[in-house]
């Protein structure tokens, strides 16, 4: 039976010897989306999306890629899947040209080289040996390699680690024309604004689990904003009063204790109201003040600062 | 097993052999080098036959454990620990058919090597042409069958590519030594016969003689000369032993055979 989720994890868990790798997390990726998988190194992330590629059996509960068991079924959902790997392994001795048209052989009406040299912008290395390649031009033709079977579901592991910001820009090109095409995607990356960029909806993992997960808006929102401001030396931290309801942080940047408070979401404009006015009774000069929304690379940074388990 | 995708397989396997000279000279120059030892050999006799035919027929089999053997335990520990396999793996293959592949690859190069080294033993060495080819081609494809199996095992148990020939050691020098492939095993107590007859080349260098001489090699002292049947029937226990040796081989790689590297 297929169904309108491409990818359905539900309480996966993943043990290496005493190490729990994936502790249990369950998510969904809808067919034409592009689902991010956040986390530092070691936050279980290849290893959830080995298990969806049908290298590892489910340690605990299932995963589904259109509503196929990936490692018991690998026959029948393989050549819908595109895999690209975090190392190569490809052989260093044969060229580029040489290694895709020796791969096209291996998936069932595959795409010519030509195109997909192409398609990742290597047409000019076709005859260069793998080992002369540069780690980010391995990357492409590791890209081109899963792209050869026009995959309905593509996996990337880190899909642009290596890079230069050119070769970047050209990857995410690349795969925002296959999602407008219809392809799902499923992308690990530690680059907060690759994420921010391409994905429709992600998640964050730390330590095996999910921490947060939606789009990238949902997720920024859950976090509130913050507000900023060096303490004046009329004022004592004590006498710091409360604003939108938060009491607050004192931090020390620079040499000076700075005032944070972090404003529960939609209250940002409340409280800058609040401390304008109490500024203004007590004649205050307000150095360094920010307000700023919360941005991904907070909730991050939140999410993974966090406690191990 | 898809057998086109197993032959796209063995097609890209041939491609990197030809890249590789010390691969590619071992699959060449080392019959070369064994056929010309051969010569040296010529007119005197050996367990009742021309001994240059008797050391020829003993490599017809012992090649194996070079070709497809130690060959393969190298190529599996190699592409293993640099991801080559999990590569390959990452596409449409079955594992049947990437695994297949190479023994295809193998297997076949090793068949060429026996094609050219029985052309030499025809026409240099005054031989004859195989008197059961039947028998010896079904005896070489079980024993490419067997020791890929085996392969496939130590290639577990081989924690490197630089391991790999300390690993495929002993299997080589125990086949060696102990299956009759340079010298009969005529002179040797009962017991250590029954022993070396035990070993997993062993069932191949008899179905090999037998096969070319149309002699009884499966027997000590005396080979009385056998036809098409008798051959096949004198050959059934080696065949048996083979059996079991390929139900080794086969749990061996179930038990230890790795498509990745350990986890660190």
């Amino acid at each position: 039976m297929e169904t309108t989720a491409a990818v359905r994890v539900t309480g996966l868990r993943q043990r290496y010897g005493d190490f729990e790798a994936v502790a249990g997390i369950s998510f969904e990726v809808r067919r034409g989306e592009l689902f991010a998988l956040l986390g530092t190194n070691g936050a279980g992330k290849t290893t959830t999306l080995e298990t969806l590629e049908g290298f590892r059996p489910a340690g605990d509960g299932t995963v589904r890629v259109f509503g196929h068991d990936p490692y018991r079924e690998r026959r029948e959902v393989r050549p819908r899947m595109g895999i690209m790997l975090q190392e190569g392994g490809f052989f260093g001795d044969l060229t580029v040209a040489e290694t895709v048209r020796h791969w096209s052989g291996f998936v069932p009406g595959a795409r010519t080289a030509d195109e997909t040299l192409g398609l990742v912008g290597l047409r000019d290395k076709a005859d260069v040996r793998i080992r002369q390649l540069s780690g980010g031009q391995k990357r492409r033709l590791d890209l081109g390699v899963a792209l050869l079977g026009r995959p309905e579901v593509l996996f990337l592991d880190e899909p642009t680690t290596g890079m230069d910001p050119e070769a970047r820009h050209a990857i995410w090109a690349v795969v925002r024309d296959l999602v407008a095409d219809g392809t799902t995607v499923l992308l690990t990356t530690h680059y907060l604004e690759e994420a921010e960029r391409l994905a429709d909806r992600l998640a964050i993992m730390n330590y095996g689990r999910i921490a947060v997960a939606g789009t990238v808006a949902e997720v920024i929102a859950g976090q509130g904003d913050s507000i900023s401001f060096r303490v004046p030396p009329e004022v004592t931290v004590a006498e710091l009063p409360a604003f939108g309801g938060t009491a607050a942080g004192v931090e020390i940047d620079g040499g000076h204790p700075t005032a944070v408070y972090a404003v529960p979401r939609h209250g940002l404009q409340a409280a800058l109201g609040e401390l304008l006015g109490w500024a203004e009774r007590r004649r205050l000069r307000l150095d360094g003040l920010q307000a700023r929304s919360a941005s991904l690379e907070d909730v991050f940074l939140r999410t993974v600062e966090g406690d191990p388990r | 097993m898809r057998i086109t995708y197993a032959a796209r397989m063995a097609r890209l396997d041939l491609s990197l052999l030809w890249r590789n000279r010390t691969g590619l000279f071992s699959a060449v120059g080392m019959p070369l080098l064994f056929g010309a030892l051969l010569l040296p050999a010529r007119g005197e006799v050996r367990d009742g036959v021309e001994s240059g035919l008797f050391a020829g027929t003993g490599y017809l089999a012992f090649f194996l454990i070079f070709a497809v053997f130690t060959n393969l335990v190298a190529v599996l520990t190699t592409r293993r620990e640099d991801l080559s396999l999990k590569r390959l793996r990452a596409g449409a293959l079955g594992d049947t058919e990437i695994l297949g592949g190479s023994v295809l690859l193998a297997g076949g190069l090793y068949l060429a090597q026996i094609g050219l080294l029985v052309l030499f033993m025809s026409t240099v060495l005054g031989g004859r042409l195989p008197a059961n080819p039947l028998l010896l081609v079904v005896g070489l494809l079980f024993g490419i069958a067997v020791f890929a199996l085996l392969a496939a095992g130590v290639s577990g148990i081989t924690p490197n590519a630089d391991m790999a020939q300390l690993t495929s050691m002993p299997i080589l020098m125990v086949c060696l030594v102990g299956s009759g492939v340079m010298v009969p095993l005529d002179g040797l107590p009962e017991w250590v016969r029954t022993v070396a007859e035990l070993l997993p080349l062993s069932p191949l260098v008899e179905i090999v003689r037998t096969a070319y001489f149309g002699l009884d090699f499966t027997v000590a002292g005396a080979h009385a000369p056998v036809g098409f049947l008798a051959a096949w029937a004198a050959c059934g226990e080696a065949f048996a032993i083979f059996g079991l040796w390929a139900l080794a081989g086969w749990w061996a790689s179930r038990r230890w055979f790795r498509w990745e590297p350990r986890h660190g």
